[in-house]
């Protein structure tokens, strides 16, 4: 009878609950109706905003990034300042210096007399852009150019700075901005790494440039940055060894494939694919890599755009020249490095050698980006990650003289890409020390680089260690004046 | 109880109340002189409503229930049901002679008059068939549904409740279509400013949601004066403090941006027309700057998507073909890698010929391939062929093309037949047609025949006369046993290298030319330049070889090297060993105090010919040649000076590097030679520094 009572308990709880659980179900079905990715333990905003990518109609397609490391003076190239060449010597008034923290380098000077550029300057193009003569190549593109004369950033010595610009945080450990572009975008040709680095060094005093600027931080290990050697055969350990033909080469990844596959059914581990995806793009980069980088099939005439050093290895011409072919071969992010421009002492010397390295190969680069239509929807950014001291650094002399580092205001200049052209955008001081219009701040330069590749910087994000990671953090507006 | 049945009483008798105002307010409505405080009861309507709705859809739902006990209850809630209606159609009255009109507002009022009477009704009458209750209860629920959506439509919109279903047709604009008004400003009235200024809710009794009603402006005035805005009522309405009544939008609704603002402002400075079209206004205007921000300049396209499984199948490694972006209908398509290149694989462009607007075949071999397939693109904008071997026959197909805007055909060496069908495209608005063999004049004519369209013909060398850069030299080993082999290297495979050994700079005449690597079996210097026509020539490059000379019975070396540089020693004079381009390496001995002074003791028979000292410069690091060098022979009967070329001078900073003081010894009998190196003692005026001691650097001595 207990029993009886007990089943029957038991069942009427059945009954009940089989009942109560279909509308349950029903519920939780519907809810998934609403929520897609409830089930699959992704977060479904992440993967939406992933997948949307672009965000919206891109400007710019690619990118070529003409870094020239160790910061060039802004007062010797974009940023005319006759005031302190009137000044010359005389000391930098406290009302503009606003006691803002030095580098130890001159943070022990005793005076900070003013110097002005010993080059002259002029104006040109449509846009009037003051222009000194240390670029006559670029001078005439100007109205090709955004230049931008408001830049400032908050690191005041070199890697802390470079990192900053390429990563967006001063420390490192986190991705680059190509490695962010390869993340949200791809790449356009899968024969090809979508993220890659070419490395030049001018005369002039240099600054080290570290892997961990094109490192991909916490994303997959794909989107790193290739660096490109400097010597006839750009990418290493690409020729298959003496005596290997490329059947057996094939031969040899479809065995290691194999092998591969039985780990990744018995793992699960998705790093394995990622390998094997890997290998099988080195395999079609052994055709791809020397079709690009064969300079034979390039006119004559290419080697007097670029000038002739164009042709060795290794210099900044034939890596301008290389980012271009690499460029039109849907690579997305070209980063060339130029290192030479950290002028502390014997700053007119220095530029005139580094500007002979990068004036004509910069122009020539735009110049031939638009005679074959793809300057529209390629950007080209020149510049430096800070800017130099509107006061001498050690000895002065009219014709010698030496800058220290200036992170309060600099100039870059961007072309193509949706950029407006032949604009100046941005004011300094008379002394070329302050702001007084338009800050550009690094991670609003980011976030507009970002905008016209078609991505909102607030939403291309990453998710690692239990927070949500961004380029530009949790800043950086895009400056809209600055987009066609 | 008593006190329960005192309330239905009095419940029962307040709803004749409610009727009878009711039917005054509607009679008399018009004539009614509204006090401000009945207002604030006449605006409690849109809060009260919801409760009558509620309790009178649950007394319909407990009676269709059907059970006898419940009947009881829903005739109660009927009641307390009927008299809130009754309050909110009171106060639906009032508040509707404030600024309402239209069709929505004349179906919610009388709707809503409607359901207070049924309800009514079927309160005194309930004790009825259930035929009839049922009947009546399900005319009251409708009516109340129905009373509900169109005053929901009063204050949220028409067709707010089906909104999201109906099928938004909302096709992108681009800047060539967009209008003024329709496009920008618009947009803006309708989000921001039509859910109060509208039919049915004229607040101010001003009507933005038709032309007519923009140009007439509202009670207190002219919405817009047309090209002055500041005459306007909504620019001064708009950039009241937030905080004031007059502010509009009103605090608590959304508000403009300053972009809007902006667009509104610039419109109606433009002055306020209705029909303007974007692309009218000259560019430098701030309102076609505010309008190329909103919108794209590329088209948009009114096709319909190819599908998704079509459009990943023609996807490979070596053909993207993608939409422009996402969810756009069109598709542009890529193609990478020559070697991989298969004519063929054009044709499978053709399932979504309808879709693709781009096509990038830059590089790719199309010479002999039939481009057919291009032209049966109806919407393609932009093609790219540059380097592509094409000829003006194979672009033939495309002739008349009217949907192409840019194309690049540069590196094709095309000539003039091209410039028909260059001609026949009537919406070409770029072209890229560098590396053509047009003359120009050709060009001039092209550019004349395409007038709107934007050409580049890229950069012309022709003109331009650069210094080629330095050849190279390269060799095995600076210093060498019996002889080695030169080369020189030019990263430019078509000029010609000239080289000299004789210590004379190379000129493009007499100079030798270089042919192939060549032996030395001498020390030499090796001086070499590039020539090409249309450059000037190279600077030069200079190598000095090495070989190694005779070793000496002994030295004594006269003064002592700076600390800092003095290497191992004398023995490293004679040692064989070429020192490292640089100064620190400790090869070398460095002089700058005193003059280096050394004597060398020969063996018997040993009658060397020639001498020649190895020497460093690198003028930055203040490395300069010796400003005095003097040598002498002897047989320990004293010393006979030799007369020697004048000293070498240094007269620019040049990167560090190796040359050689050379001194011939006459043909006398000697058993000891003595040299003395005097370090420059004033820098010269051109060097940074100036007026300081120089520096003298010496690796080998050889004996020859």
């Amino acid at each position: 009878m207990e029993k009886e009572i007990l089943e029957q308990g038991l069942n009427h709880n059945r009954r009940k609950f089989l009942s109560r659980l279909s509308l349950g179900i029903g519920s939780v079905a519907l809810g998934s109706l609403m929520i897609p990715d409830l089930f699959s333990g992704k977060s479904a905003s992440e993967e939406a905003i992933m997948q949307a990518l672009p965000h919206f109609a891109p400007k710019a397609k690619r990118i070529i990034y003409l870094f020239q490391n160790g910061a060039p003076s802004q007062l010797e190239t974009f940023d005319y300042k006759p005031l302190l060449t009137k000044n010359f010597g005389q000391e930098l008034p406290e009302s503009i210096r606003m006691g803002q923290r030095l580098t130890g380098m001159t943070a022990g000077q005793s005076s900070f007399p003013l110097v002005g550029s010993y080059f002259e300057f002029n104006q040109y193009g449509q846009s009037r852009a003051w222009i000194s003569s240390l670029f006559p190549h670029l001078s005439s593109v100007v109205d090709d150019l955004c230049i931008v004369k408001s830049m400032h950033t908050e690191a005041i010595n070199h890697d802390p700075a470079l990192t900053f610009f390429q990563t967006g945080a001063q420390v490192g450990n986190r991705p680059s901005m190509g490695s962010w572009l390869s993340y949200g975008l791809g790449s356009e040709n899968e024969n090809l790494p979508a993220f890659c680095v070419l490395l030049s060094r001018g005369k002039g005093n240099g600054q080290g440039v570290y892997s961990k600027l094109w490192s991909n931080g916490f994303l997959d290990a794909r989107h790193q940055g290739v660096q490109f050697s400097n010597s006839e055969d750009p990418v290493l350990y690409l020729s298959d060894p003496d005596g290997m033909t490329r059947d057996q080469r094939r031969k040899m990844l479809d065995h290691i494939a194999a092998m591969n596959d039985l780990n990744y059914r018995e793992f699960n581990d998705p790093q394995i694919t990622t390998k094997v995806q890997q290998y099988e793009m080195a395999f079609r980069m052994q055709t791809a890599v020397p079709e690009i980088t064969d300079v034979s099939k390039e006119p004559d005439s290419i080697v007097k755009l670029y000038g002739p050093e164009c042709l060795v290895p290794g210099t900044y011409a034939a890596n301008c020249l290389l980012a271009r072919k690499l460029s039109e071969n849907g690579v997305r992010f070209v980063q060339l490095y130029h290192q030479g421009w950290d002028a502390h002492d014997n700053l007119p010397n220095q530029m005139i050698g580094q500007a002979k390295d990068v004036d004509q190969a910069s122009a020539a680069l735009i110049t031939d980006l638009k005679q074959r239509g793809l300057l529209d929807e390629t950007l080209v950014i020149w510049g430096g990650e800070f800017g130099r001291t509107n006061y001498c650094q050690g000895k002065i002399a009219p014709a010698n003289y030496g800058r220290d580092h200036h992170p309060r205001a600099f100039s870059i200049f961007m072309a193509g890409g949706g950029v407006k052209s032949g604009i100046v955008y941005g004011e300094t001081d008379d002394f070329g020390y302050n702001i007084t219009e338009n800050p550009v701040h690094v991670h609003d330069f980011q976030a507009t680089v970002l905008h016209l590749m078609g991505i909102d910087h607030e939403k291309l994000i990453y998710k690692h260690l239990g927070r949500r990671y961004r380029l530009t953090d949790v800043h950086g507006h895009v400056v809209k004046d600055l987009i066609a | 109880m008593r006190q329960y049945s005192n309330a239905i009483y009095w419940l029962e008798n307040l709803l004749f109340f409610w009727g009878g105002l009711t039917l005054i307010l509607i009679f008399g409505g018009d004539s009614l002189q509204v006090p401000a405080w009945v207002q604030v009861l006449g605006r409690l309507h849109p809060v009260i409503l919801h409760f009558p709705l509620v309790i009178l859809l649950m007394a319909v739902g407990v009676f269709w229930v059907g059970e006898k006990s419940w009947k009881d209850q829903g005739r109660k809630l009927l009641l307390l049901g009927a008299n809130l209606a009754g309050v909110t159609v009171v106060a639906g009255l009032i508040l509707a002679t404030e600024d309402y009109e239209g069709d929505s507002l004349n179906w919610h009022k009388w709707l809503g008059i409607i359901s207070l009477f049924i309800s009514i009704g079927i309160y005194f009458s309930s004790k009825k068939s259930s035929k009839a209750l049922k009947f009546s209860t399900s005319a009251l629920a409708l009516v109340l549904v129905l009373t509900g959506h169109f005053g929901a439509n009063l204050t949220h919109g028409e067709d707010f409740l089906f909104e999201p279903l109906l099928a938004k047709e909302t096709k992108t604009v681009n800047l060539q279509e967009a209008e003024v008004f329709a496009h920008l400003v618009q947009p803006i009235l309708e989000t921001k400013c039509v859910a109060c200024h509208k039919e049915g809710k004229i607040k101010g009794e001003l009507r933005l949601d038709q032309i007519s009603g923009i140009q007439k402006g509202g009670k207190s005035g002219p919405f817009v004066v047309a090209g002055d805005p500041s005459a306007s009522l909504f620019f001064q309405r708009i950039h009241l403090p937030l905080e004031d009544e007059e502010h509009m939008p009103p605090k608590n609704k959304a508000q403009l941006t300053d972009e809007e603002m902006e667009i509104l402002e610039q419109w109606v400075a433009q002055g306020a027309t209705f029909d303007q079209k974007v692309s009218d206004l000259p560019s430098d205007t701030p309102l076609f700057q505010l309008a190329s921000n909103r919108f794209s300049a590329e088209s948009s396209y009114d096709f319909a998507s190819a599908s998704a499984d079509k459009v990943e199948k023609l996807n490979n490694f070596f053909r993207k073909v993608k939409p422009i972006y996402p969810g756009s209908p069109a598709l542009e398509v890529a193609y990478f890698g020559s070697s991989a290149f298969d004519p063929n694989s054009l044709n499978d462009l053709k399932s979504v010929k309808d879709q693709i607007v781009k096509v990038n075949l830059n590089r790719m071999p199309l010479k002999g391939v039939n481009l057919d397939v291009l032209s049966g693109l109806p919407h393609l904008e932009e093609l790219q062929l540059n380097f592509s071997e094409v000829s003006s026959n194979q672009l033939k197909t495309l002739e008349g093309n009217p949907s192409l805007r840019r194309l690049a055909i540069s590196g094709n060496s095309l000539g003039p037949e091209i410039i028909p069908i260059l001609e026949s495209f009537p919406n070409l608005t770029h072209l890229y047609f560098w590396q053509s063999t047009l003359s120009d004049e050709e060009k001039k004519k092209l550019t004349s025949l395409l007038s709107g369209v934007e050409i580049d013909f890229g950069f012309d060398a022709s003109e331009v006369v650069y210094q080629l850069n330095p050849p190279k030299i390269e060799y095995k080993q600076l210093m060498f046993e019996n002889a080695t082999e030169v080369s020189i290297k030019h990263p430019i495979s078509t000029v010609q290298i000239r080289y000299t050994l004789d210590e004379t700079e190379p000129d493009s005449l007499n100079s030798p030319l270089y042919s192939g690597p060549f032996p030395i079996d001498k020390t030499s210097t090796i001086r070499t330049k590039a020539f090409a026509a249309e450059w000037i020539s190279s600077a030069e490059d200079k190598v000095v070889l090495f070989k190694k000379g005779n070793s000496p019975k002994s030295w004594n070396l006269l003064t002592l090297p700076n600390p800092k540089y003095k290497a191992n020693g004398a023995p490293t004079l004679f040692d064989g060993i070429k020192g490292k381009a640089n100064h620190t390496s400790g090869e070398w001995l460095g002089y700058s105090e005193q003059a280096m002074e050394l004597e060398i003791f020969l063996e018997e028979g040993q009658s060397p010919k020639n001498l020649k000292i190895g020497l460093l410069l690198h003028e930055g690091a203040y490395i300069f040649p010796p400003e005095k060098a003097e040598y002498w022979i002897g047989n320990g009967n004293g010393w006979k000076k030799l007369d020697s070329d004048p000293p070498m001078i240094s007269e620019k900073i040049q990167e560090a590097r190796f040359d050689l003081l050379s001194q011939n010894l006459p043909q006398e009998d000697f058993d000891r030679i003595k040299i003395k190196l005097s370090p420059i003692q004033r820098l010269p005026a051109w060097h940074p520094g100036a007026g300081a001691k120089g520096w003298v650097f010496v690796d080998e001595i050889y004996l020859y």
